[in-house]
């Protein structure tokens, strides 16, 4: 694929991404998303140990990445989700992951790769002596032309601990189910461990953040790779949030930097909050 | 490999250093909740948005605050009083924030002291902002804000384990414990500096509920918020005196809605509570986190420290206006003019000078069994902090054994006894009830012989001003304050009772 074609596909997907962000960047918005509470992707991979806000719907319409793989090649996903405070301290969660990959030569695939459901519990807010700690299962369906070819489970535990000067976040996940077939793009891995830190400008609602982390992939003859990302998170208003991010593939076959960019809005719905007026 | 091996060493030790349990190791779950959506969500911040950025500048005084107070306890004074409130008032509230807050990154180590006192203000705050913007949506009628405001109390109800109690809670809680007012002792300028928040907190209701159209409650709102920096130009002698009671500073709200008044006065009081424990040097450093969680579970129930709606209201105007700021709306061009010292204390219904209850309470009044009966279950407690919630039954709680042994002793009972006899609210209590004159009369028939005969004489010493609310009258007698109660509207109040 040439850089015409790709520039031109770029287009078609991002410019409706960007007319939704500002349509929903209006002040009319009401409600309200939190900048330093991260979700994995948003921008980096490792995210602390905190569910979205009981009965709150966060809605994530604009999650890109673009990669630039070996030899110029370029890969672009975007994956929609939608998450919802549906117990205390715990959310769930769907994604549809949809993925345009370069093929090189001219040659290109796109479609849906699965379908994500996911669950996430905060076992307890942090403390003087403990952290606070999470948990969350992940479902990925054989859903879409690039999706796995079987269902995939995992499972990640994620711990937060916030000093005076940053905020230190830990990872690690595993995934069960044998290796997915090869035409299969769906970046699962067998293992995934990092860390984070990030750093608040609590006057300005913006959240820098890093991370570093390394994993292994579902095809166990390939090597572990690293990766690294840098990226911060923006409270534009009460209910909408930017995030942008750079990230670089230390190791492996595919090293090479990637781009994320993601808006997040959030709401809630009134018949789904059980409360009347007591008079 | 090696690689690899190392950052699964590094994150091992990581994990463990952070999961590591100590022996006594605070767990909480907390969590938080999304307000409740509507029509008239943000609607303060779309039609007032200068006094809605202020708010979000609020809540970093509030957190610096506590983060300073809890992790510099020995700092100098001055970089409180001088240097953040330099920074907050010359570049904070001048250029205030976009957006709420995320008070989390700001009182790092306080969030972590105490989340769930932390999550408690959240969800007040939450409510404050809530209402405001019931109230700032011109598409709303009067029944309509009505039925969204009983909506949003009972939304914050339903949170239980963070919601401020709908009774009041008498100043014994707030400035008659151990570590009361070391905050506002230390710190009057930045102590000034919160009240006068409070004041615009709860202040601004007041043009929104009496405006009749949307031009007066802008021009109410625009008028309130400039009273507040009024309040700023010559600190702290412009500032609130003491805590403002919504009653008095938003008489028409409290009217309209005596519920949220209420929880309001409860968390603004909690404010001051939390301050004076993190900046008391009396409470040790490891039991900080022990004194915050007594005082949020007491400002939480229902029972303990309450007070009627009636002494409620009466005690928010016997304080005076005046030394709170004013009221919010319809005030003169000068500031009000305080009849009070900077910081007095409110003790049983009369303001006292600053410092008066450093001591441990003496007079403190532990809960009456319920808010309409409060004359039979009072009782007096020597720690009444260290009462738990249900102390709220009539001498429930209290170590019968120890006040055996005590009453053993008339080098112990002997002082407590004669300074509740020359209270003139308690005595009149003690002479009302048959019971407790009986219970009296015979604690005195126990102490030594040369001592009865001046107890009895001041047991039958008649109150010579009739106490209308036994819970809300003076104490003790000190000298009257100078400066006079000139244009006070509550210049009939004991001023006699004021200490210095």
């Amino acid at each position: 694929m040439g850089p015409n074609t790709l520039r031109v596909r770029l287009r078609r997907l991002l410019i409706p991404a960007l007319i939704v962000s500002t349509a929903l960047a209006s002040d009319t918005a009401n409600a309200q998303t939190d900048y330093y509470n991260t979700d994995a992707g948003r921008p980096l991979q490792i995210e602390d140990a905190y569910a979205t806000e009981r009965y709150a719907f966060e809605l994530k319409l604009t999650s890109f990445k673009l990669e630039r793989a070996s030899r110029g090649r370029y890969n672009l996903g975007m994956e929609p989700e939608i998450a919802y405070g549906l117990l205390p301290r715990t959310h769930v969660e769907i994604g549809l992951p949809i993925a345009h990959q370069d093929l090189g030569d001219g040659a290109s695939r796109s479609g849906v790769a699965g379908l994500e459901v996911s669950a996430m519990h905060n076992l307890n807010a942090e403390t003087r002596s403990l952290p606070a700690l999470g948990i969350r299962g992940d479902l990925l369906f054989p859903v879409g032309g690039l999706g796995p070819d079987r269902t995939y489970a995992s499972v990640k535990g994620m711990a937060t601990r916030t000093l005076s000067v940053a905020r230190f976040h830990l990872n690690g996940q595993y995934t069960f189910g044998d290796e997915p077939g090869t035409d299969a793009v769906a970046e699962g891995a067998r293992w995934l461990g990092g860390i984070a830190v990030d750093k608040a400008l609590p006057l300005k609602a913006i959240l820098f953040a890093a991370d570093f982390y390394a994993r292994q992939p579902l095809h166990e003859s390939e090597d572990v790779d690293y990766s690294t990302n840098v990226g911060f998170r923006y409270q534009t208003s009460p209910s909408f949030l930017l995030d942008a991010g750079i990230g670089r593939r230390l190791t492996g076959p595919e090293r090479g930097w990637s781009l994320t960019f993601g808006t997040a809005y959030a709401f809630a719905i009134r018949s789904l909050i059980p409360v009347r007026a007591s008079r | 490999m090696t690689v690899r091996r190392l950052i699964f060493r590094a994150a091992a030790v990581g994990m463990f250093a952070a999961v590591a349990t100590p022996a006594q190791a605070q767990w909480s779950t907390t969590y938080e909740q999304f307000y409740l959506p509507g029509s008239f969500n943000w609607e303060f911040r779309r039609n007032y948005p200068a006094a809605d950025k202020l708010f979000n500048a609020f809540d970093y005084g509030h957190a610096i605050l506590y983060e300073r107070l809890y992790t510099q306890p020995n700092a100098p004074v001055a970089d409180l009083e001088q240097k953040e409130y330099d920074f907050i008032t010359r570049k904070l509230l001048r250029n205030p924030p976009r957006v709420p807050l995320e008070e989390a990154a700001i009182e790092v180590q306080y969030a972590k002291l105490a989340p769930e006192a932390k999550m408690m203000f959240d969800w007040a705050h939450l409510l404050h902002r809530q209402i405001y913007d019931v109230w700032a949506d011109e598409s709303l009628d009067l029944a309509d804000k009505d039925r969204k405001v009983a909506e949003l109390l009972a939304y914050y109800k339903k949170r239980p384990d963070l919601a401020f109690s709908s009774f009041p809670k008498n100043m014994e809680l707030m400035e008659g414990q151990y570590y009361s007012t070391a905050f506002r002792d230390k710190y009057p300028k930045f102590n000034g500096l919160i009240w006068a928040y409070h004041w615009l907190q709860v202040g601004l209701y007041e043009p929104l509920v009496t405006g009749k159209n949307a031009a007066e409650r802008q021009t109410g709102v625009v008028a309130a918020v400039a009273r507040f920096w009024q309040m700023l130009e010559a600190p702290p002698s412009g500032m609130p005196t003491i805590m403002p009671m919504t009653a008095a500073v938003a008489p028409a709200f409290s009217a309209r809605y005596p519920e949220a008044a209420i929880i309001f006065d409860n968390l603004h009081s909690m404010h001051d509570v939390i301050s004076d424990i993190l900046a008391s040097p009396k409470v040790a450093r490891n039991q900080k986190r022990a004194d915050i969680m007594k005082a949020v579970s007491l400002y939480r129930d229902r029972t303990s420290f309450v007070m009627t709606q009636a002494e409620w209201l009466d005690m928010s105007n016997a304080m005076g206006v005046n030394n709170m700021g004013g009221t919010a709306t319809n005030f003169l061009a000068a500031l009000p003019t305080p009849t009070t010292e900077r910081g007095a204390v409110h003790v049983h219904g009369a303001t006292a000078a600053p410092g008066a209850s450093a001591a441990p309470a003496e007079h403190v009044h532990a809960a009456p069994a319920t808010p309409a009966a409060p004359a039979e279950s009072e009782h007096v407690h020597g720690d009444a902090a260290a009462a738990p919630a249900d102390t709220a039954k009539p001498m429930a709680g209290m170590n019968h054994d120890a006040m055996h042994a005590k009453a053993a002793s008339a080098d112990v009972m002997m002082p407590m006894l004669m300074r509740m006899l020359k209270d003139p609210a308690i005595r009149q209590r003690v002479n009302a009830s048959p019971e407790m004159r009986r219970m009296m009369n015979a604690m005195i028939d126990e102490m030594p012989a040369d001592h009865r005969p001046e107890m009895r004489k001041l047991l039958a010493t008649r109150v010579v001003a009739p106490v209308k609310k036994p819970a809300s009258k003076p104490a003790q007698k000190k000298p009257a304050p100078k400066k006079p109660a000139a244009k006070d509207p509550h210049a009939g109040m004991d001023h006699s009772t004021m200490k210095k």
